[in-house]
Protein backbone atom coordinates (compact mmCIF):
# COMPACT_ATOMS: atom_id res chain seq x y z
CA UNK A 1 0.00 0.00 0.00
CA UNK A 2 2.85 2.59 1.00
CA UNK A 3 4.94 2.23 -2.34
CA UNK A 4 1.45 2.19 -4.20
CA UNK A 5 0.37 5.75 -2.99
CA UNK A 6 3.82 7.49 -3.09
CA UNK A 7 3.94 6.54 -6.88
CA UNK A 8 0.14 7.01 -7.60
CA UNK A 9 -0.71 10.66 -9.21
CA UNK A 10 -2.59 11.28 -5.96
CA UNK A 11 0.44 11.48 -3.93
CA UNK A 12 1.26 15.15 -5.08
CA UNK A 13 -2.07 16.86 -3.99
CA UNK A 14 -2.66 15.16 -1.47
CA UNK A 15 0.45 16.08 0.15
CA UNK A 16 0.94 19.45 -1.13
CA UNK A 17 -2.61 19.99 0.85
CA UNK A 18 -1.33 17.89 4.20
CA UNK A 19 1.59 20.24 3.95
CA UNK A 20 0.15 23.66 3.34
CA UNK A 21 -2.72 22.98 5.66
CA UNK A 22 -0.38 21.81 8.20
CA UNK A 23 1.78 25.19 8.07
CA UNK A 24 -1.30 27.56 8.03
CA UNK A 25 -2.14 25.09 11.24
CA UNK A 26 0.69 25.44 13.00
CA UNK A 27 0.72 29.41 12.23
CA UNK A 28 -2.39 29.39 13.44
CA UNK A 29 -2.09 27.44 16.80
CA UNK A 30 1.59 29.84 16.84
CA UNK A 31 -0.31 32.74 17.21
CA UNK A 32 -2.87 31.38 19.29
CA UNK A 33 -1.46 30.05 21.84
CA UNK A 34 1.47 32.13 22.69
CA UNK A 35 2.22 35.84 23.45
CA UNK A 36 3.03 35.71 19.67
CA UNK A 37 -0.34 36.27 19.26
CA UNK A 38 0.02 40.10 20.20
CA UNK A 39 1.87 41.30 17.05
CA UNK A 40 1.01 38.71 14.53
CA UNK A 41 -2.36 37.84 13.13
CA UNK A 42 -3.21 34.20 12.20
CA UNK A 43 -4.02 32.75 8.90
CA UNK A 44 -7.93 33.24 9.33
CA UNK A 45 -7.46 37.02 10.32
CA UNK A 46 -4.84 37.38 7.11
CA UNK A 47 -7.26 35.54 4.46
CA UNK A 48 -10.49 37.50 5.66
CA UNK A 49 -8.96 40.58 5.75
CA UNK A 50 -6.77 39.88 1.96
CA UNK A 51 -10.76 39.42 0.70
CA UNK A 52 -12.24 42.10 2.41
CA UNK A 53 -9.80 44.52 1.09
CA UNK A 54 -11.46 43.86 -2.17
CA UNK A 55 -14.31 45.09 -1.22
CA UNK A 56 -12.72 47.73 1.73
CA UNK A 57 -10.23 50.70 0.56
CA UNK A 58 -6.90 51.22 2.36
CA UNK A 59 -6.47 54.66 1.62
CA UNK A 60 -7.63 55.56 -1.89
CA UNK A 61 -8.25 52.48 -3.65
CA UNK A 62 -9.50 48.64 -2.92
CA UNK A 63 -6.36 45.97 -3.47
CA UNK A 64 -7.14 45.69 -6.74
CA UNK A 65 -6.82 49.33 -7.20
CA UNK A 66 -3.25 49.40 -5.86
CA UNK A 67 -2.36 46.23 -7.27
CA UNK A 68 -3.56 47.99 -10.54
CA UNK A 69 -1.65 51.05 -9.99
CA UNK A 70 1.86 48.71 -9.27
CA UNK A 71 1.18 46.85 -12.30
CA UNK A 72 0.53 49.82 -14.74
CA UNK A 73 3.90 51.14 -13.69
CA UNK A 74 6.18 47.99 -14.71
CA UNK A 75 3.99 47.39 -17.81
CA UNK A 76 5.00 51.08 -19.17
CA UNK A 77 8.01 51.10 -17.87
CA UNK A 78 9.22 47.61 -18.55
CA UNK A 79 8.04 47.15 -21.98
CA UNK A 80 10.38 50.65 -22.62
CA UNK A 81 13.12 48.96 -21.26
CA UNK A 82 12.86 45.29 -22.87
CA UNK A 83 12.28 47.20 -25.89
CA UNK A 84 15.44 49.63 -25.42
CA UNK A 85 17.08 46.58 -24.45
CA UNK A 86 16.62 44.43 -27.12
CA UNK A 87 17.86 47.34 -29.97
CA UNK A 88 21.02 48.12 -27.44
CA UNK A 89 21.55 44.70 -27.00
CA UNK A 90 21.11 43.67 -30.89
CA UNK A 91 23.73 46.43 -31.62
CA UNK A 92 26.15 45.67 -29.35
CA UNK A 93 26.27 42.06 -31.17
CA UNK A 94 26.47 43.53 -34.43
CA UNK A 95 28.74 46.63 -34.21
CA UNK A 96 31.59 46.20 -31.91
CA UNK A 97 32.79 50.08 -32.26
CA UNK A 98 29.20 50.84 -30.80
CA UNK A 99 29.78 47.88 -27.84
CA UNK A 100 33.34 49.07 -27.30
CA UNK A 101 31.76 52.72 -27.10
CA UNK A 102 28.40 51.43 -24.80
CA UNK A 103 30.46 49.15 -22.60
CA UNK A 104 31.98 50.94 -20.35
CA UNK A 105 28.96 52.86 -18.83
CA UNK A 106 27.21 49.60 -18.86
CA UNK A 107 30.20 48.11 -16.69
CA UNK A 108 29.98 51.20 -14.11
CA UNK A 109 26.13 51.15 -14.04
CA UNK A 110 25.26 48.00 -13.90
CA UNK A 111 26.89 46.63 -10.57
CA UNK A 112 24.99 48.95 -8.31
CA UNK A 113 21.39 47.88 -7.75
CA UNK A 114 18.29 49.60 -9.26
CA UNK A 115 17.36 50.50 -5.87
CA UNK A 116 20.34 52.39 -4.61
CA UNK A 117 19.42 54.80 -7.17
CA UNK A 118 16.29 55.63 -5.87
CA UNK A 119 17.46 58.86 -3.79
CA UNK A 120 19.14 59.89 -6.47
CA UNK A 121 15.73 59.37 -8.90
CA UNK A 122 13.51 61.35 -6.65
CA UNK A 123 16.41 64.36 -6.63
CA UNK A 124 16.20 64.20 -10.49
CA UNK A 125 12.67 63.63 -10.66
CA UNK A 126 10.32 64.37 -7.76
CA UNK A 127 8.08 62.18 -6.08
CA UNK A 128 6.14 61.82 -9.13
CA UNK A 129 5.51 58.53 -11.65
CA UNK A 130 8.54 59.32 -13.70
CA UNK A 131 10.45 58.15 -10.45
CA UNK A 132 9.07 54.28 -10.46
CA UNK A 133 9.35 54.69 -14.29
CA UNK A 134 13.28 55.57 -13.88
CA UNK A 135 13.92 52.66 -11.52
CA UNK A 136 11.62 49.88 -12.98
CA UNK A 137 13.77 50.95 -16.28
CA UNK A 138 17.07 50.22 -14.79
CA UNK A 139 15.82 47.09 -13.28
CA UNK A 140 14.68 45.79 -16.68
CA UNK A 141 16.77 47.46 -18.89
CA UNK A 142 20.66 45.24 -17.92
CA UNK A 143 19.57 41.87 -17.55
CA UNK A 144 17.50 42.49 -21.08
CA UNK A 145 20.31 44.05 -22.91
CA UNK A 146 23.37 41.53 -21.64
CA UNK A 147 20.97 38.72 -22.49
CA UNK A 148 20.40 40.11 -26.17
CA UNK A 149 23.88 40.71 -26.67
CA UNK A 150 25.17 36.97 -25.47
CA UNK A 151 22.66 35.86 -27.70
CA UNK A 152 23.95 37.91 -30.67
CA UNK A 153 27.48 36.48 -30.35
CA UNK A 154 26.63 33.21 -29.42
CA UNK A 155 25.40 32.24 -32.65
CA UNK A 156 26.46 28.43 -34.01
CA UNK A 157 29.00 30.19 -35.81
CA UNK A 158 29.03 27.47 -38.57
CA UNK A 159 25.41 28.44 -39.82
CA UNK A 160 26.98 32.43 -40.09
CA UNK A 161 30.22 30.70 -42.34
CA UNK A 162 27.33 28.99 -44.31
CA UNK A 163 25.42 31.77 -44.70
CA UNK A 164 28.27 33.93 -45.70
CA UNK A 165 29.70 31.04 -47.95
CA UNK A 166 26.22 31.00 -49.69
CA UNK A 167 26.55 34.99 -50.88
CA UNK A 168 24.45 36.08 -47.74
CA UNK A 169 25.36 39.81 -46.62
CA UNK A 170 26.28 40.88 -43.04
CA UNK A 171 22.96 42.31 -42.92
CA UNK A 172 21.36 39.30 -44.32
CA UNK A 173 23.27 37.25 -42.02
CA UNK A 174 21.98 39.42 -39.11
CA UNK A 175 18.37 39.55 -40.06
CA UNK A 176 17.76 36.36 -41.03
CA UNK A 177 20.27 33.96 -38.54
CA UNK A 178 21.53 36.63 -35.39
CA UNK A 179 18.07 37.51 -34.81
CA UNK A 180 16.34 34.40 -34.61
CA UNK A 181 19.12 32.60 -33.07
CA UNK A 182 18.73 35.10 -29.71
CA UNK A 183 14.92 35.35 -29.38
CA UNK A 184 15.55 32.83 -26.67
CA UNK A 185 18.45 34.36 -24.38
CA UNK A 186 16.36 37.67 -25.17
CA UNK A 187 13.25 35.99 -23.54
CA UNK A 188 14.89 34.63 -20.90
CA UNK A 189 16.38 38.15 -20.01
CA UNK A 190 13.00 39.32 -20.14
CA UNK A 191 11.47 36.47 -17.73
CA UNK A 192 14.55 37.81 -14.79
CA UNK A 193 13.79 40.92 -15.71
CA UNK A 194 9.95 41.16 -15.19
CA UNK A 195 10.72 39.42 -11.66
CA UNK A 196 13.47 42.07 -10.62
CA UNK A 197 11.01 44.74 -11.88
CA UNK A 198 7.73 43.47 -10.08
CA UNK A 199 10.60 43.44 -6.87
CA UNK A 200 11.66 46.93 -7.64
CA UNK A 201 8.69 48.60 -7.98
CA UNK A 202 7.57 47.13 -4.77
CA UNK A 203 10.71 48.99 -2.91
CA UNK A 204 10.10 51.97 -4.61
CA UNK A 205 6.42 52.56 -3.76
CA UNK A 206 7.86 51.59 -0.31
CA UNK A 207 10.16 54.35 -0.03
CA UNK A 208 7.62 57.08 -1.63
CA UNK A 209 4.36 56.46 -2.81
CA UNK A 210 0.86 57.09 -2.27
CA UNK A 211 -0.72 54.08 -3.79
CA UNK A 212 0.22 50.92 -5.22
CA UNK A 213 0.58 47.36 -3.45
CA UNK A 214 4.39 48.52 -1.90
CA UNK A 215 2.44 51.57 -0.29
CA UNK A 216 0.16 49.05 1.15
CA UNK A 217 2.59 47.47 3.49
CA UNK A 218 4.32 50.08 4.23
CA UNK A 219 1.35 51.84 5.67
CA UNK A 220 0.47 48.87 7.55
CA UNK A 221 3.79 48.94 9.11
CA UNK A 222 3.33 52.83 10.03
CA UNK A 223 0.21 52.23 11.75
CA UNK A 224 0.76 48.91 12.97
CA UNK A 225 -1.39 46.87 10.97
CA UNK A 226 -0.13 43.50 10.30
CA UNK A 227 -2.81 42.41 9.12
CA UNK A 228 -2.76 44.60 5.92
CA UNK A 229 0.90 44.05 5.39
CA UNK A 230 0.27 40.23 5.14
CA UNK A 231 -2.62 40.66 3.09
CA UNK A 232 -0.21 43.25 0.83
CA UNK A 233 2.82 40.28 0.88
CA UNK A 234 -0.21 37.85 -0.02
CA UNK A 235 -1.26 40.03 -3.30
CA UNK A 236 2.64 40.34 -3.97
CA UNK A 237 3.42 36.60 -4.20
CA UNK A 238 -0.06 36.06 -5.98
CA UNK A 239 1.43 38.51 -8.70
CA UNK A 240 4.68 37.62 -8.85
CA UNK A 241 3.72 33.99 -9.35
CA UNK A 242 1.01 35.20 -11.94
CA UNK A 243 3.83 36.97 -13.89
CA UNK A 244 6.22 34.04 -13.94
CA UNK A 245 3.86 31.82 -15.33
CA UNK A 246 2.63 34.54 -17.69
CA UNK A 247 6.09 34.50 -19.02
CA UNK A 248 6.77 30.92 -19.35
CA UNK A 249 3.22 30.22 -20.63
CA UNK A 250 4.42 32.98 -23.90
CA UNK A 251 7.43 31.11 -24.12
CA UNK A 252 5.71 27.79 -24.66
CA UNK A 253 3.38 29.40 -27.09
CA UNK A 254 6.05 31.76 -28.87
CA UNK A 255 8.80 29.45 -28.49
CA UNK A 256 7.98 26.29 -29.68
CA UNK A 257 10.79 24.93 -31.27
CA UNK A 258 13.41 26.30 -28.26
CA UNK A 259 11.94 24.87 -25.10
CA UNK A 260 14.70 25.55 -22.21
CA UNK A 261 14.87 23.22 -19.41
CA UNK A 262 12.01 21.37 -20.50
CA UNK B 1 49.93 27.65 -37.74
CA UNK B 2 51.16 31.03 -39.37
CA UNK B 3 47.70 31.65 -40.06
CA UNK B 4 46.95 31.51 -36.70
CA UNK B 5 49.42 33.79 -35.91
CA UNK B 6 48.49 36.46 -38.22
CA UNK B 7 44.84 36.15 -37.36
CA UNK B 8 45.82 36.68 -33.92
CA UNK B 9 47.83 39.53 -34.04
CA UNK B 10 45.07 40.74 -36.44
CA UNK B 11 42.52 40.16 -33.53
CA UNK B 12 44.95 42.02 -31.12
CA UNK B 13 45.07 45.05 -32.90
CA UNK B 14 41.27 44.99 -33.24
CA UNK B 15 41.24 44.54 -29.74
CA UNK B 16 43.39 47.44 -29.01
CA UNK B 17 41.61 49.73 -31.29
CA UNK B 18 38.51 48.74 -29.18
CA UNK B 19 40.48 49.73 -26.36
CA UNK B 20 41.19 53.25 -27.35
CA UNK B 21 37.02 53.76 -28.74
CA UNK B 22 36.04 52.84 -25.07
CA UNK B 23 38.73 54.94 -23.91
CA UNK B 24 37.65 58.16 -26.09
CA UNK B 25 33.92 57.45 -25.41
CA UNK B 26 34.32 57.68 -21.62
CA UNK B 27 36.45 60.94 -22.01
CA UNK B 28 34.22 62.04 -24.06
CA UNK B 29 31.20 61.23 -21.37
CA UNK B 30 33.07 62.59 -18.38
CA UNK B 31 33.99 65.94 -19.85
CA UNK B 32 30.50 66.20 -20.75
CA UNK B 33 29.23 65.61 -17.68
CA UNK B 34 32.01 68.11 -16.20
CA UNK B 35 30.89 70.53 -19.02
CA UNK B 36 26.99 70.94 -17.82
CA UNK B 37 27.66 70.84 -14.31
CA UNK B 38 31.05 72.29 -13.50
CA UNK B 39 32.19 74.45 -16.85
CA UNK B 40 28.63 75.90 -17.62
CA UNK B 41 27.06 75.47 -14.55
CA UNK B 42 24.07 74.63 -16.84
CA UNK B 43 22.80 71.78 -14.02
CA UNK B 44 22.72 73.07 -10.43
CA UNK B 45 24.80 71.11 -8.28
CA UNK B 46 22.02 70.48 -5.65
CA UNK B 47 20.30 68.64 -8.60
CA UNK B 48 23.88 67.05 -10.08
CA UNK B 49 26.65 67.63 -8.89
CA UNK B 50 30.22 68.01 -10.94
CA UNK B 51 32.81 64.79 -11.30
CA UNK B 52 35.45 66.96 -9.81
CA UNK B 53 32.80 67.66 -6.80
CA UNK B 54 31.78 63.52 -6.49
CA UNK B 55 35.63 63.12 -6.75
CA UNK B 56 36.39 65.53 -3.78
CA UNK B 57 33.57 64.05 -1.83
CA UNK B 58 34.53 60.56 -2.25
CA UNK B 59 37.48 61.43 -0.32
CA UNK B 60 36.99 63.23 2.33
CA UNK B 61 33.76 61.01 3.36
CA UNK B 62 36.73 58.46 4.23
CA UNK B 63 37.49 60.98 7.47
CA UNK B 64 34.09 63.19 7.55
CA UNK B 65 31.12 62.24 8.90
CA UNK B 66 28.84 65.42 8.39
CA UNK B 67 26.02 65.52 7.27
CA UNK B 68 24.98 61.80 8.11
CA UNK B 69 26.43 61.13 11.34
CA UNK B 70 29.08 58.66 9.99
CA UNK B 71 32.21 58.33 7.69
CA UNK B 72 32.11 55.95 4.38
CA UNK B 73 33.96 52.98 5.91
CA UNK B 74 31.50 52.85 8.94
CA UNK B 75 28.64 53.00 6.81
CA UNK B 76 29.91 50.13 4.87
CA UNK B 77 31.10 48.22 8.04
CA UNK B 78 27.86 48.49 9.47
CA UNK B 79 25.97 47.16 6.38
CA UNK B 80 28.46 44.82 5.12
CA UNK B 81 28.67 43.27 9.06
CA UNK B 82 24.21 42.62 8.27
CA UNK B 83 24.61 41.39 4.76
CA UNK B 84 27.41 38.75 6.22
CA UNK B 85 25.58 37.84 9.18
CA UNK B 86 22.34 37.21 7.30
CA UNK B 87 23.92 35.38 4.45
CA UNK B 88 25.73 32.76 6.25
CA UNK B 89 22.66 31.80 8.24
CA UNK B 90 20.80 31.99 4.59
CA UNK B 91 23.75 29.68 3.37
CA UNK B 92 23.92 26.96 6.38
CA UNK B 93 20.36 26.77 6.53
CA UNK B 94 19.17 27.13 2.61
CA UNK B 95 22.01 24.29 1.59
CA UNK B 96 21.19 21.39 3.79
CA UNK B 97 17.29 22.37 2.83
CA UNK B 98 17.90 21.92 -0.72
CA UNK B 99 19.58 18.91 -0.16
CA UNK B 100 17.38 17.16 1.76
CA UNK B 101 14.53 18.13 -0.37
CA UNK B 102 16.37 17.17 -3.62
CA UNK B 103 17.68 13.85 -2.70
CA UNK B 104 14.49 12.50 -0.30
CA UNK B 105 11.02 12.25 -2.47
CA UNK B 106 8.88 12.13 0.15
CA UNK B 107 10.49 15.06 2.12
CA UNK B 108 9.99 16.88 -1.18
CA UNK B 109 5.99 16.31 -1.80
CA UNK B 110 5.80 17.62 1.59
CA UNK B 111 8.76 20.76 1.98
CA UNK B 112 8.31 21.84 -1.28
CA UNK B 113 4.55 23.11 -1.43
CA UNK B 114 5.37 25.50 1.24
CA UNK B 115 8.31 26.41 -0.23
CA UNK B 116 6.62 27.64 -3.30
CA UNK B 117 4.02 29.70 -1.63
CA UNK B 118 6.58 31.39 0.03
CA UNK B 119 9.22 31.60 -2.85
CA UNK B 120 7.37 34.21 -5.30
CA UNK B 121 7.48 36.92 -2.34
CA UNK B 122 10.45 39.47 -3.10
CA UNK B 123 12.76 39.70 0.21
CA UNK B 124 12.19 43.91 0.26
CA UNK B 125 8.55 42.93 0.38
CA UNK B 126 9.41 41.24 4.35
CA UNK B 127 11.09 44.19 5.11
CA UNK B 128 7.20 45.98 7.05
CA UNK B 129 6.78 42.57 8.89
CA UNK B 130 10.43 42.68 9.89
CA UNK B 131 10.76 46.04 11.01
CA UNK B 132 6.91 45.50 12.89
CA UNK B 133 8.10 42.59 14.67
CA UNK B 134 11.57 43.30 15.58
CA UNK B 135 12.06 46.55 15.36
CA UNK B 136 14.84 48.60 13.18
CA UNK B 137 17.75 47.28 14.80
CA UNK B 138 20.06 44.66 13.32
CA UNK B 139 17.44 41.88 14.02
CA UNK B 140 14.96 43.01 11.65
CA UNK B 141 17.49 43.63 8.77
CA UNK B 142 19.22 40.56 9.44
CA UNK B 143 15.96 38.12 9.04
CA UNK B 144 15.20 40.32 5.81
CA UNK B 145 18.59 39.37 3.94
CA UNK B 146 18.35 35.93 5.70
CA UNK B 147 15.55 35.41 4.06
CA UNK B 148 16.44 36.59 0.69
CA UNK B 149 19.15 34.75 0.66
CA UNK B 150 17.89 31.44 1.68
CA UNK B 151 15.61 31.02 -0.79
CA UNK B 152 17.74 31.94 -3.45
CA UNK B 153 20.32 29.20 -2.04
CA UNK B 154 17.89 26.64 -1.56
CA UNK B 155 16.49 26.46 -5.16
CA UNK B 156 20.11 26.67 -6.73
CA UNK B 157 20.85 23.73 -4.37
CA UNK B 158 18.08 21.83 -5.24
CA UNK B 159 18.24 22.06 -8.94
CA UNK B 160 21.98 20.95 -8.58
CA UNK B 161 21.06 17.81 -6.83
CA UNK B 162 17.62 17.16 -9.39
CA UNK B 163 20.58 17.30 -12.09
CA UNK B 164 22.30 14.17 -11.19
CA UNK B 165 21.95 11.95 -13.83
CA UNK B 166 19.84 8.27 -13.14
CA UNK B 167 23.07 6.25 -14.35
CA UNK B 168 25.69 7.83 -12.39
CA UNK B 169 22.99 6.80 -9.34
CA UNK B 170 22.55 3.42 -10.43
CA UNK B 171 25.94 2.83 -10.94
CA UNK B 172 26.94 3.67 -7.78
CA UNK B 173 24.22 1.79 -6.42
CA UNK B 174 25.41 -1.36 -8.52
CA UNK B 175 28.36 -1.18 -6.77
CA UNK B 176 27.05 -1.25 -3.78
CA UNK B 177 27.39 2.40 -2.36
CA UNK B 178 24.35 2.87 0.23
CA UNK B 179 22.02 5.83 -0.55
CA UNK B 180 24.42 8.61 2.13
CA UNK B 181 27.32 7.57 0.24
CA UNK B 182 25.88 7.94 -3.10
CA UNK B 183 24.88 11.53 -1.84
CA UNK B 184 27.60 12.77 -0.87
CA UNK B 185 30.51 11.18 -3.92
CA UNK B 186 27.92 11.54 -6.62
CA UNK B 187 24.91 14.11 -6.31
CA UNK B 188 26.95 16.81 -4.55
CA UNK B 189 29.80 16.79 -6.81
CA UNK B 190 27.55 16.60 -9.65
CA UNK B 191 25.81 20.13 -7.57
CA UNK B 192 28.49 21.84 -6.90
CA UNK B 193 28.29 24.24 -9.98
CA UNK B 194 24.72 25.16 -9.70
CA UNK B 195 25.61 25.50 -6.04
CA UNK B 196 28.28 28.35 -6.61
CA UNK B 197 25.31 30.35 -8.89
CA UNK B 198 23.18 30.11 -5.77
CA UNK B 199 25.66 31.78 -3.90
CA UNK B 200 26.67 34.26 -6.31
CA UNK B 201 22.86 35.12 -6.62
CA UNK B 202 22.24 35.00 -3.15
CA UNK B 203 25.02 37.39 -2.52
CA UNK B 204 23.89 40.02 -4.68
CA UNK B 205 20.39 39.38 -3.78
CA UNK B 206 22.03 39.90 0.01
CA UNK B 207 23.58 43.19 -1.16
CA UNK B 208 20.05 44.51 -3.06
CA UNK B 209 18.30 43.48 0.28
CA UNK B 210 19.71 45.22 2.77
CA UNK B 211 20.36 48.45 0.83
CA UNK B 212 16.72 48.52 0.39
CA UNK B 213 15.68 48.20 4.04
CA UNK B 214 18.32 50.93 5.20
CA UNK B 215 16.85 52.85 2.76
CA UNK B 216 13.42 52.32 4.25
CA UNK B 217 14.38 52.68 8.05
CA UNK B 218 17.83 52.42 9.46
CA UNK B 219 20.32 54.26 11.58
CA UNK B 220 23.37 54.01 10.21
CA UNK B 221 24.30 51.95 7.16
CA UNK B 222 25.56 52.91 3.20
CA UNK B 223 21.56 52.88 2.44
CA UNK B 224 20.69 55.08 5.23
CA UNK B 225 23.68 57.65 4.32
CA UNK B 226 22.16 58.00 0.37
CA UNK B 227 19.02 58.61 1.76
CA UNK B 228 19.72 60.83 4.34
CA UNK B 229 21.55 63.16 2.03
CA UNK B 230 18.74 63.08 -0.27
CA UNK B 231 16.99 64.99 2.36
CA UNK B 232 20.07 67.16 2.30
CA UNK B 233 19.91 68.24 -1.08
CA UNK B 234 23.58 66.60 -1.36
CA UNK B 235 23.40 64.75 -4.22
CA UNK B 236 27.52 64.45 -4.53
CA UNK B 237 27.35 62.42 -1.23
CA UNK B 238 24.78 60.12 -2.86
CA UNK B 239 26.71 59.39 -5.86
CA UNK B 240 29.34 58.58 -3.88
CA UNK B 241 27.45 55.94 -1.85
CA UNK B 242 26.24 54.58 -5.34
CA UNK B 243 29.66 54.25 -6.34
CA UNK B 244 30.92 52.42 -2.95
CA UNK B 245 27.42 50.30 -3.18
CA UNK B 246 28.99 49.05 -6.62
CA UNK B 247 32.59 48.65 -5.93
CA UNK B 248 31.29 46.98 -2.68
CA UNK B 249 28.77 44.70 -5.06
CA UNK B 250 31.85 43.94 -7.36
CA UNK B 251 34.44 42.95 -4.90
CA UNK B 252 32.15 40.56 -2.78
CA UNK B 253 31.64 39.18 -6.75
CA UNK B 254 35.08 38.91 -7.12
CA UNK B 255 35.76 37.02 -4.22
CA UNK B 256 33.33 34.64 -4.35
CA UNK B 257 35.00 34.26 -7.88
CA UNK B 258 38.32 33.09 -6.32
CA UNK B 259 36.28 30.47 -4.40
CA UNK B 260 34.22 29.48 -7.30
CA UNK B 261 37.56 28.99 -8.81
CA UNK B 262 39.44 26.98 -6.11
CA UNK B 263 36.27 24.89 -5.49
CA UNK B 264 35.45 23.98 -9.00
CA UNK B 265 38.74 23.01 -9.96
CA UNK B 266 38.98 22.09 -13.99
CA UNK B 267 34.80 20.69 -12.86
CA UNK B 268 33.34 23.04 -15.54
CA UNK B 269 35.68 22.06 -18.00
CA UNK B 270 34.33 18.70 -17.77
CA UNK B 271 30.64 19.21 -18.16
Amino acid sequence: MNKTFWESKWAKPISAFISIFGFLLIWHIGVNSSSLGELMPGPIDVLSRFVGSFSVNIGQYTILGHALWSLSRVAIAYSVASFAGVICGLAMGRYPKFEAAFRPYFEIIRPIPPIAWIPMAILWFGLGELTKYFLIFLAAFSNVTLNAYTGAISVDPELIGAARMLGASDNQIFRTITIPASVPHIFAGMQISLSSSWATVVAAEMVRSSEGIGWMIVSGMEINNMQQILAGIVAIGLIGYGLATFMRFLERKLLVWNERGA
Amino acid sequence: MNEDISIDSVQKREKSGYIIISLISLVIGIFLWWLFTEGLGTISHKIMPGPIRVFQSFFSKFYVSAPDGATLLQHLGSSLQITLLGYVIGVAIGIPLGIVMAWYPKFDLFARPVFDLLRPIPGIAWIPVMIVLFGIGLLSKGMVVFLSVFVAITINTYTGIQQTKSVHKWVSHTFGASNIYTLFHVAIPTALPMLMTGLRVALGAAWTTIIAAELLASTKGIGFMIQQSRGLFRPDIIIVGMIAIGITGSVLGWLLGLLEKRVLKGRLSKE
